[in-house]
């Protein structure tokens, strides 16, 4: 920029020259300056304001598009975005093997109260303490009125008890949906079962986990989001699992036992049909542990799977059977039975004298500890063994059920040869009523092994061989003697050829040595005998038959006519009908219609 | 030009300068109010009493404090500017040290007769001190780099006080309205581009740190801003009001539902109904149409101020009017965006709207600065 001097030469000397003073020459341009320099600030300015006011506008428009937007926008509620993990709250339902639903799930709703929400925090408590009478009122006032911002107050709720909750109209109030599981049957099955509880609880859902029984050992199956709608089918028949348990029952109340239980398994399969064991519970609303005494009195004790008990003589069967089969001897064979058999410093005695000597078989109708104890001799410690492991009786049994991996069966630390004696007689080794199951379905069922399972089976499973065919059968001919002439002669139910073992066990004290009027009584069954289906075993705990002059305790007098009950209520249930064997036809000549 | 070298005498003087007010911006200002009582009586359920009469007394002192403000010569208020800068200063300070805590933040002192918030104050006392510096700085010093500083200081003091009550909204509007009168006043280019260019450098190295070894802010902190600049993420925690409030302008559609019909405001879903969130209520009763006639009328009130700064030759006035009207439109499109999603959440009022004391009286005072400026602007000899 070229600045004009203030005081130009020229002008200057052409006002001297005029006489005028020539300062005012130079105020004249000083403000002439200032003009321009002010003209040119205003321009500026107002640039500055064009720029400002475009911002404005731009402004303005901005928000009138956001306004016309929204006014053309429909308005939606907003959903929250899943907070924290999501919790699955699927749970497949359980059916019997006929596709009726066992365990289920029912949506409840769970109550909780976020105090800073309340309103009337005082009146709602005490309306909560009117609706649920087990809840504390001054408790709740303290709550309500304290700093937490969360408190649950019940896990579940009725549609009742949940329609007087929201009558009380106190925003502080809310509710959760809540999928709980759901027994519909109450105490039938209940020890298979086992039972669910809470897993991770959130507000709008809750982990179902199962806690005991098939719930737990089959949780992560049941769980599974992969599974859909499909439920879980298990290979009990509800209806013979109700007629059993009922039976049971009676059969225990009769028997003054304090316990039972009773295992009903498929031969082939091995399929489960039906397993109870009393005192039982219900499901929906297990009760807590107990605390102090025998976990074993507990209702939630399964003593088909969990009691490991000596079940006595009803192993003889597995001596003679192996023996048969190692050819070492024949059902005839005469085993001398002399007793008392000494061994060391031990004495072996028969319940009664049965005379110096016994066929094999006989030593089975009888039940002669001494002929047994003299078979294991023959067969030797380590085929003994090897013959027990074969059929089970030595591992955990391999069932779908959680409880079943934690009952192994007690055996003898140091497997002697006077072990082998009392073992062949089911004395020094322990079981479960389950493993007995499985072993007799080994067994008996042609001789090929089973594995014992609660899921149903869709295809007959073919196990290794165990024993041949012909032993088999002839260790089912042996039972069944035992049924008609032997120990077991309540066994019998006509029509169903029942064959079966008694065994009656002392019971063990705690401090050592056993009680001489507490017993484990057991009866091992197969029917029918020739064409075998089914094996039920049915064991009462400390049972007592007071109907004669002195109280009988033995399996004969005891399991076995409860067994036999059991059969003759659950055999036309399974659908085996009843052989009739036809009366003697006297004076009638049948005619030949060809 | 500064008032010394005008002729006084072209002045109105006396009762006749009553019509030489700017009765434009009072009618349009009245205008606004009368939007606010009609909110103010539908969000209260129809009832005058609660919100609506307290207010419109407040604008009837308002008002006629903007006239007496109005009456008394520019001059005189140009030569209080340093005096009620360093009067808002102390209040800041004063409200720090024995202010009441109101909604998680400290920004009241308790007059008695009144609730003062020095923040308040304090914009209008930035615009007047920076008119009052510019009037007096010889246009050439405008841009030196000391000349600038000065103003800039003057800028930031009353923000980082206001930054500590916390008051994030009041804190953006200082600076903005700080800016914009320098910016009016002829400061560089350079400078606002230096200064914004920096300001998008940081926000852009804070969020490319994101996941790197060299992370400035700590995850948390990260989301916090996640949320802060969208709302949507958290539609029932920090977004409820917006989630809430776009549900109220979308259900108002182009007419509205019509007046005392509106339920996402009157059913309580919307917290702070009658304060920042008013706007809602008004989408939603009357439509489009309403919403787009207040930001109308809050145009036009822009307008005439701009045009009244245009016609003053008086640097102060002129720079004053305009700080001012950069204030009200700060206040309403920080407002406004932030409503309808725009913008985050920062409390700002809707002007002359929004239910509260003290920032209708700031502001009509701040109007009668601009109408003392428009009376006793140099007329053309």
């Amino acid at each position: 920029m070229t600045r004009t001097p203030l005081r130009p030469l020229a002008r200057i000397l052409a006002a001297r020259k005029e006489g005028e003073n020539p300062d005012a020459i130079e105020r004249e341009n000083l403000a002439r300056r200032h003009e321009a320099a002010r003209d040119g600030q205003r321009e500026r300015a107002e640039g500055r304001l064009l720029v400002l006011g475009v911002v404005f506008l731009c402004a303005f428009f901005m928000v009138a598009l956001k306004m016309t937007a929204l006014a053309a926008s429909d308005p939606a509620e907003p959903r929250a975005a899943a907070s924290g993990a999501q919790i699955v709250a699927t749970r497949a339902d359980i059916t019997d093997r006929n596709g009726r639903i066992l365990a289920t799930n029912l949506t409840t709703h769970s109550l909780y109260a976020q105090p800073p929400q309340m309103i009337e925090p005082v009146r709602a408590a005490r309306a909560l303490a009117r609706i649920f009478p087990d809840l504390d009122e001054e408790r709740l006032i303290r709550q309500f009125t304290g700093e937490r911002k969360f408190i649950w107050i019940k896990r579940r709720i009725s549609p009742e008890q949940q329609q007087a909750v929201f009558d009380i109209g106190e925003p502080g109030l809310l509710f959760g949906p809540r999928e709980m599981r759901l027994y519909p049957n109450g105490k039938v099955a209940s020890h298979v079962l086992g039972g669910a509880g809470f897993g991770r609880e959130g507000v709008s859902s809750a982990e179902v986990v199962g806690v005991a029984g098939v719930e737990k050992a089959m949780d992560d199956v049941l769980r599974d989001p992969g599974r859909g709608d499909v439920p879980l089918a298990l290979s009990l028949d509800l209806t013979v699992q109700a007629a059993v348990e009922r039976v049971l029952e009676g059969g225990m109340r009769l028997m003054n036992a304090k316990g039972a239980a009773a295992v009903l398994m498929d031969v082939h399969t091995g399929e489960i049909v039906s397993l109870a064991s009393l005192p039982d519970f219900d499901p929906n609303d297990r009760p807590r542990p107990l605390t102090s005494g025998d976990p074993g009195d507990s209702p939630l004790f399964n003593r088909a799977v969990q009691g490991v008990y000596e079940l006595g003589s009803t192993y003889k069967i597995f001596a003679a059977a192996q023996g048969i089969e190692e050819r070492l001897v024949s059902r005839s064979t005469v085993i001398d039975t002399r007793g008392p058999l000494t061994w060391g410093r031990h004495k072996i005695r028969d319940f009664r004298n049965y005379g110096s000597e016994l066929s094999v078989e006989d030593i089975i109708v009888k039940s002669s500890n001494i002929g047994t104890a003299r078979i294991a001799m023959m067969i030797g410690t380590e085929r003994q063994q090897d013959f027990l492991g074969q059929l089970g009786l030595l591992e955990a049994a391999p069932i779908e059920l959680i409880e079943a991996t934690g009952a192994r069966p007690l055996l003898p630390p140091n497997w002697s040869e006077i072990s082998t004696m009392t073992i062949s007689y089911g004395h020094g080794i322990s079981a479960s009523p389950l493993h007995l199951a499985t072993a007799y379905a080994s067994l008996l069922n042609g001789g090929r092994k089973v594995t014992p399972t609660i899921l149903r089976q869709d295809a007959p499973t073919l196990g290794p061989r165990v024993v041949s065919e012909d032993t088999s059968r002839q260790a089912r001919e042996m039972l069944r003697a035992v049924v008609t002439r032997g120990t077991a002669s309540f066994g019998e139910v006509p029509g169903y050829r029942v064959g079966g073992k008694t065994g009656t066990a002392d019971k063990p004290r705690p401090q050592g040595g056993y009680y001489e009027d507490k017993v484990i009584a057991t009866f091992a069954t197969v029917f029918p005998a020739d064409d075998p289906r089914y094996v039920l075993v049915v064991t009462l705990d400390e049972p007592v038959e007071t109907s004669g002059t002195e109280p009988r305790r033995t399996a004969g007098w005891t399991a076995v006519p409860v067994a036999a009950e059991v059969i003759r209520r659950a055999a036309p249930l399974l659908g085996l009908a009843p052989a009739v064997e036809p009366p003697a036809l006297t004076g009638v000549t049948l005619a030949r219609s060809d | 030009m500064s008032y010394l070298e005008y002729q006084v005498q072209t002045v109105p003087s006396g009762a006749r300068k009553i019509l030489y007010a700017n009765w434009a911006l009072v009618v349009l200002l009245t205008a606004v109010a009368a939007v606010g009582f009609l909110m103010l009586t539908s969000v209260a359920g129809g009832e005058t009493g609660r919100w609506a009469e307290p207010q419109m007394k407040r604008f009837a002192l308002g008002l006629t404090v903007m006239m007496i403000i109005g009456m008394v010569p520019i001059w005189f208020w140009r030569n209080m500017a340093g005096l009620a800068y360093l009067g808002s200063l102390l209040l800041l300070v004063a409200v720090e040290l024995f202010g009441t805590v109101g909604m998680g933040a400290q920004r009241w002192i308790d007059l008695g007769f009144m609730r003062l918030q020095p923040s308040e104050v304090m914009k209008i006392s930035l615009v007047m001190i920076l008119a009052a510096y510019y009037d007096w700085l010889p246009i050439a010093k405008v841009s030196r780099p000391f000349w600038v500083l000065v103003p800039l200081g003057l800028i930031l003091v009353p923000t980082a006080l206001v930054l500590k009550q916390p008051d994030l909204g009041t804190a953006i509007l200082l600076v903005a309205g700080g800016g914009i009168v320098m910016f009016c006043a002829g400061v560089s280019w350079w400078y606002f581009i230096a200064v914004i260019g920096a300001a998008v450098a940081l926000v852009w190295s804070v969020f490319a740190s994101r996941g790197t070894d060299w992370q400035l802010l700590k995850d948390y902190q990260f989301r916090r801003i996640d949320t802060f600049l969208d709302p949507s993420t958290d539609p029932l925690g920090a977004g409820y009001h917006i989630t809430q409030s776009k549900i109220a302008l979308g259900s108002g559609g182009w007419t509205g539902k019509g007046f005392m019909q509106g339920t996402q405001s009157r059913l309580n879903f919307l917290p702070e109904k009658h304060t920042d969130f008013i706007f809602t209520t008004l989408a939603e009763e009357f439509g489009f149409v309403g919403a787009f006639s207040l930001l109308v009328l809050y145009g036009l009130i822009i307008l005439f101020c701009v045009l009244s700064a245009l016609g003053n030759k008086d640097r102060f006035g002129a720079l004053l009017t305009l700080g001012i009207a950069a204030t009200l439109f700060l206040f309403f499109a920080v407002n406004m965006s932030m409503v309808m999603g725009l913008a985050p959440v920062v409390g700002v009022p809707l002007p002359l709207v929004s239910y509260g004391g003290s920032a209708m009286l700031v502001l009509l005072a701040a109007f009668g600065l601009v109408q003392s400026a428009h009376i006793h602007r140099p007329r053309a000899r």
